[in-house]
């Protein structure tokens, strides 16, 4: 965080204007600040985003598939016909004053654990209770391990297995924190979001050459890659942070250092709980935390709406383009 | 790649072993429970011992079965040169959370790994709340955990919130309240209309199955979890000081897990309480 310096008349009047229902910048406790999404700006990825919030945070999300040999259980045997996901955070030093040297280490890596934590546990298929799901795979799962763990976050893990037992894909998301105005979680996972819906991995054959032998081939046609299957039911994350007897979302970096304690709550878009964590020293009674899950989980996926929306305009603008052959247009860097 | 072992050939198999059919590995449509005497709502009896350390100002001992963890508090005193670098009109609660390299099933290395030094945030982030750090500004309380055995991790950051604020406790740092944690998981138990854990694997189905929180899970049981919570609790003050979920879970089993948390912490906080009163009985009589 910035420097952890604030003035008691500051800590008042953001305390005051919680508790009244309006903050410094004319918001209400439940309102986001403006997001912009760019997708596809970085063209040695296999799929990047670029999430600004208009109070300052920017950073840039990429995601690189590269091939590697599967992680296997050595007990259980798992993990033999699945892909990987590795994520990874760092904040830019010159983003922030208290992130200098090794300053940024702490956060780097909470915030990587952060991710890692609701990407790649037990989130695996959508459960047969969900009714608009259609998961196939949960009825055909062996029988002797009835959990769904090993999938991640809604993506189809075992789609990303090339040979099994040998190789598969290794999906590296990586997030570079350019600037820091606070929120940095929430835009996080709306990155990570947009960067795989933009995510194109090429398309492999397998080849038998008998007696278990097997290779595969990459087919380098650009125009005929694979998606991420399962992509749309990455969850996203909300965090709310608890200030005097109240919470809001979207806090600018003033109101987290107001902030006593800071819930972060991840959903998926049929509105399940997919990771909850508490964060900053302080406390909250049990009543207050069922209703910041409560309304997380409702703000959240109001949020899913909106941010697919803005990924498939983009997405739509990008196609007609090249259909009138011309190259999509991108701000990249220069976008305010 | 561990370079101390003899890895053998690259195309080694493992032997062919056939177990005794009673030696089947546990699942949890075999029985209840992966030690049966347990209820889903049953935590692990807990060993809890304070002034483990001598060269401590406090210290504690927790063993829940397979979970076995040391912790030793130093403090306060004064910041290091090396946490000077900022002032803080606050002391500052400093964990360390650290796996014995011979705990786990896999060898832990010396040095502290990311995970190691995640945990020990939320170790600090879920004691901080308790602790009166207003009383020390400008000096440090070291609290130093060592896992010497884990048997589910759940399970393990959960007791060793509980053991830390013990030892915060015994060295006589002032707190509002003890902070008891505790873990449970969310299974997914085949079972058959008579609401028996089924046995036959085979008739499998997802309307014959049921969700169910199990507390306190160990190693075995969280092998087939569907997805875990650790809470950390204040009960005299009835407040949450940490709350870490993963996995996928309805709103409203989220909501019962962490009830029924509470209602552990709540067990758990009464053994705490009487280990600190034991510690001072004993105390007397030396």
């Amino acid at each position: 965080m910035p420097t952890n310096l604030i003035s008691p008349a500051e800590r008042d009047y953001i305390l005051k204007g919680v508790e009244a229902n309006v903050r410094a910048d004319g918001r209400q406790r439940g309102d986001y600040r403006e997001v912009s999404i760019e997708t596809g700006i970085i063209s040695q990825t296999s799929g990047s985003a670029r999430v600004k919030i208009a109070g300052g945070t920017d950073m840039l999300v990429s995601v690189r598939a590269e091939i590697g040999p599967v992680l296997v259980d050595s007990e259980t045997g798992d993990g033999a016909d699945k892909g990987q996901i590795i994520c990874s955070v760092e904040c830019v030093p010159s983003a922030s004053q208290g992130w200098e040297g090794r300053g940024a280490d702490d956060v780097n890596n909470e915030l990587s654990q952060i991710m890692a934590r609701i990407l790649s546990s037990g989130n695996a298929m959508v459960d047969s209770t969900s009714t608009d799901a259609s998961s196939p795979s949960a009825t055909s799962k062996p029988s002797s391990t009835p959990s769904s763990k090993g999938g991640a976050a809604g993506i189809d893990l075992s789609k990303l297995c090339i040979i099994p037992g040998r190789l598969c894909w290794i999906l590296y998301i990586d997030a570079l924190i350019l600037d820091y105005g606070g929120n940095i979680i929430d835009a996080l996972l709306m990155g990570t979001r947009a960067a795989i819906f933009d995510t194109q991995i090429p398309k492999t054959q397998l080849q038998e050459f008998g007696d278990g032998q097997f290779d595969f081939e990459l087919q380098d046609d650009t125009e005929d890659m694979v998606t991420i299957e399962g992509r749309e039911n990455m969850p996203i994350c909300v965090t709310l942070n608890k200030i005097g007897a109240r919470y809001i979302v979207d806090a600018s970096p003033l109101e987290e250092l107001v902030t006593e304690a800071r819930l972060t709550i991840a959903v998926n878009k049929y509105g399940q709980v997919c990771g909850l964590q508490k964060s900053q020293e302080g406390c909250m009674e049990p009543s207050l935390l069922l209703e910041m899950i409560q309304s997380g989980k409702t703000m959240g996926q109001a949020l899913i709406k909106q941010l697919d929306a803005k990924i498939e305009a983009e997405a739509a603008t990008d196609l007609s383009m090249r259909m009138q052959g011309k190259p999509p247009q991108k701000y990249g860097f220069f976008a305010q | 790649m561990d370079r101390k072992r003899v890895a053998g050939p690259e195309n080694a198999v493992a032997p062919l072993v056939e177990y005794p059919k009673d030696q089947l590995r546990w699942a949890p449509q075999q029985e209840h429970r992966h030690s049966s005497k347990r209820q889903p709502e049953d935590i692990r009896p807990i060993y809890l011992k304070t002034g483990l350390i001598n060269q401590a100002n406090g210290s504690a001992y927790i063993e829940l079965e397979r979970t076995k963890i040391a912790c030793g508090v130093y403090g306060p005193r004064q910041k290091k040169a090396s946490q000077l670098s900022s002032f803080s009109g606050k002391g500052t609660l400093n964990c360390e959370f650290k796996f014995a390299t011979f705990s786990c099933q896999k060898r832990r290395h010396h040095i502290r790994d990311a995970q190691e030094r995640e945990l020990s945030q939320v170790l600090s982030q879920a004691l901080a709340p308790a602790v009166r750090l207003e009383l020390f500004p400008k000096s440090v309380v070291d609290v130093y955990v060592t896992v010497l055995e884990n048997d589910g991790l759940a399970a393990c950051l959960a007791a060793a919130i509980t053991c830390a604020s013990v030892a915060l406790a015994h060295a006589g740092i002032e707190m509002l309240d003890l902070v008891a944690a505790c873990s449970g998981s969310y299974m997914t138990v085949p079972r058959n209309a008579l609401g028996q854990p089924q046995t036959d694997a085979t008739t499998t189905a997802a309307g014959a199955s049921r969700d169910e929180i199990w507390m306190d899970a160990d190693l075995e049981e969280e092998k087939h979890e569907d997805g875990s919570i650790v809470l950390a609790y204040m009960p005299s003050l009835n407040q949450v000081t940490h709350v870490l979920q993963n996995g996928r879970a309805e709103g409203a089993v989220i909501s019962q897990s962490v009830e029924s948390c509470i209602e552990a912490c709540n067990k758990i906080y009464a053994v705490m309480q009487h280990s600190l009163l034991e510690s001072i009985t004993n105390g007397k009589t030396q």
